[in-house]
């Protein structure tokens, strides 16, 4: 996947980086381009998103899922609705059901980060 | 794998130790007749940090807690108080404690449902009067919160305000800072931090401040498990809180008010992470006391066999507990707390079983609590301190890790210091380069982890709910509310003073702790008091390299 961006946020003021780290790290080994961007509001997610001129983003979430999804939105009324997202953290399975019906991919605590570069080389290569 | 594999394979323990499948005489060299062969409560104190160790002193049931409101965390102080916890944490709300932004500060705005699910929200100290209601601050041993340096001189004058405002006077209460370096600048780091540098500072004078007028308070505690769970092995975790150390005696030192025999017991209550290697980690926790009273001794000529003790809070690994199957975390909290028993810890948090998800529901604080209880009062492990001293293997991993800890901490100091190598991110490098290996031996199912990437089951039949607190952004409602009361209903006049007179203290060499004290007693916010501290000390920036 040379040369396919990627933007990494987290959505939360929490700090954890581990799992963000440890994300940004294996798609960087897969030929990922990483943006890591760390604490971001949406606003400065969806300008990153475009200056960057990124195909995929990636959430990092460790609080409520109302804050991802607000940035979900943003990226949408921003016109990047066909921009893939995928989230992963600390995430109850309710908060999975809400971020799956707004189309983002989520990987909870345990998932393997094989799955993980697969799913971002299987959104991305969609992408035009 | 099947058991043939498993037999053939090259084993290590989670550091990387090298394991034989069999230990004996051979294995005990004469380098370690002098930890083997000394009492518990005597120099070097690898047997322990007491005499008679639990039955002299059980340890301490302390629990790390707070969500929402400050009458959410009240609530569940007095619930774990109940059920037999012998000291509290307040956890605060990492968004605006640990950031000190007020709740109307726009970073917070756009994140409202966020607010009050790391912990509780404080607008000023009225806000820990409310925590604090019905709490025997006189008699409970506690830590008021303030994980960052920037916090901890808030967190712990609302504390101590609360207690004067009581008539307790502050020489009688006991209990512990934090302010620990490996949380904000390594294992969380976060926006809008004071830079080491000034944080370093804080904690000087914060040990400073305990020094002269609170003797039963630890003013700053290292945290080596917040650099474990980021990725440290265990002698790296051993290396770098002694790094920390040395940096924080060699500062007060500096200072020249005080003898080192004055304030050591302050810099002397450290914490560690157990995780399931649970020998290396028993290990790890009697090497500690080893480097520790070998480093006073030799290094800075302390004699007083008191003041060479290291005691030790653990706190079990958050890391290791899985999303899957949570109720299995319940066996693995379990087992750490047994390691940080065996290894002579002095109080213990065992983490929840819904970690994974959420912080602690009522019910996963209340097992965390009777784990505990069941060690300290149905298996008589208390009964014997030190219960594996003298295995040919414990005895044997605890010098390889003594050696190792101290090849890391000599690094640490080749390359300037702590601080330095916090500043520079070769730190983060080493925690960050550990932490790759440890998931690839997940991934590659090297190690297997019950649930998670072996024996997986279709239906694993329980199913536990993420602990939600307050739901939606009532928290931040509710804060918002109580900010523009103590706003509207404070003497302006007095909190412009106080954040005056912060200010100049900042910008001079006078130490902070009593501007601040000043201020929370003033009903300044945490905000101003946040905005005073970036608007004299500026922000850190983490080194752009830690995750290029």
């Amino acid at each position: 996947m040379s040369g396919v961006r990627v933007l990494i946020a987290k959505t939360s003021l929490d700090g954890h980086w581990r799992g963000t780290s440890v994300v940004a790290r294996a798609l960087r080994d897969a030929g990922f381009e990483v943006i890591y961007a760390g604490e971001m509001r949406s606003q400065e997610i969806v300008n990153a998103a475009k200056d960057e001129d990124v195909q995929l983003v990636g959430l990092n979430i460790g609080g409520r899922v109302e804050v991802a999804i607000r940035i979900v939105k943003a990226l949408e009324d921003a016109g990047l609705g066909d921009l893939p997202v995928m989230a992963g953290g600390t995430l109850p399975e309710t908060a999975i059901r809400s971020l799956e019906e707004q189309g983002v991919t989520c990987f909870p605590p345990g998932s393997s980060l094989r799955d993980i570069v697969d799913t971002a080389e299987s959104l991305t290569s969609q992408a035009p | 794998m099947n058991p043939q594999e498993h037999n053939e394979s090259h084993r290590l323990t989670a550091s990387g130790i090298p394991l034989k499948p069999t230990y004996g005489p051979e294995d005990l060299p004469e380098s370690v007749r002098r930890g083997v062969e000394s009492s518990p409560g005597s120099p070097p104190f690898t047997r322990g940090a007491y005499p008679e160790m639990y039955r002299s002193k059980l340890w301490r049931i302390f629990q790390l807690s707070g969500f929402g409101d400050p009458t959410d965390m009240n609530e569940r102080l007095k619930f774990l108080l109940e059920a037999g916890e012998t000291g509290i944490i307040v956890k605060h709300d990492r968004m605006t404690d640990d950031h000190l932004y007020d709740v109307d500060h726009p970073e917070i705005e756009e994140r409202r449902e966020d607010v009050g699910l790391t912990g509780t929200v404080t607008v000023g100290l009225r806000d820990y009067e409310t925590i604090m209601d019905g709490i025997p601050v006189g008699d409970v041993y506690c830590k008021p919160g303030g994980g960052v340096p920037q916090s901890a001189p808030y967190t712990q004058s609302c504390y101590w305000s609360v207690a004067s405002k009581r008539g307790i006077p502050l020489d009688a209460i006991s209990g512990t800072g934090q302010s620990d370096f490996f949380l904000t600048y390594l294992g969380c780091p976060m926006r809008e931090q004071i830079p080491p540098k000034a944080a370093l500072r804080f904690n000087l004078d914060l040990i400073d401040w305990c020094t002269e007028r609170m003797p039963r308070w630890v003013p700053v505690s290292i945290a080596g498990y917040n650099g474990a769970d980021s990725g440290l092995t265990a002698h790296q975790e051993l290396g770098a809180v002694f790094a920390n150390a040395i940096e924080y005696i060699d500062g007060t030192l500096a200072r020249g008010k005080y003898g080192i025999d004055d304030f050591i017991h302050g810099i002397g209550g450290v914490n560690f992470r157990t995780s399931m290697d649970i020998m290396e980690d028993i290990a790890k926790l009697r090497a500690a006391r080893k480097i520790w009273s070998d480093l006073l001794q030799n290094r800075y000529g302390v004699t007083d066999p008191a003041k060479l003790r290291l005691r030790i809070h653990v706190v079990t690994a958050g890391s290791s507990m899985t999303y899957q199957e949570p109720l299995n975390n319940i066996v693995r909290g379990t087992v750490m707390a047994l390691a940080a028993v065996l290894g002579g810890t002095q109080s213990l948090g065992v983490s929840g079983y819904d970690e994974a998800m959420s912080i602690p529901s009522d019910h996963a604080h209340l097992m965390s609590i009777r784990i505990q209880q069941i060690l300290q009062e149905e298996t008589n492990l208390e009964a014997v301190a030190d219960p594996l001293g003298g295995s040919y293997f414990l005895e044997n991993l605890t010098e390889e890790l003594e050696t190792r800890a101290l090849d890391f901490l000599a690094e640490i100091e080749g390359r300037g210091g702590f601080v330095s190598t916090i500043e520079d991110g070769w730190l983060m490098d080493q925690a960050n380069d550990a932490q790759m290996k440890a998931f690839a031996q997940i991934e590659t199912g090297e190690k297997g982890i019950v649930g998670v990437n072996s024996h997986l089951v279709s239906d694993p039949i329980v199913d536990v709910k993420a602990f939600e607190g307050r739901s939606g952004q009532e928290a931040w409602d509710n804060a918002m509310s109580r900010l523009t009361e103590l706003r509207r209903t404070r003497s302006k006049r007095e909190a412009d003073r106080a954040v005056a007179s912060l200010c100049s203290q900042l910008e001079s060499e006078e130490n902070v702790v009593p501007a601040v004290m000043d201020a929370v007693q003033a009903d300044v916010t945490i905000g101003e008091i946040g905005d005073s501290f970036r608007k004299t000390l500026g922000n850190w920036t983490p080194s752009a390299r830690i995750w290029s």
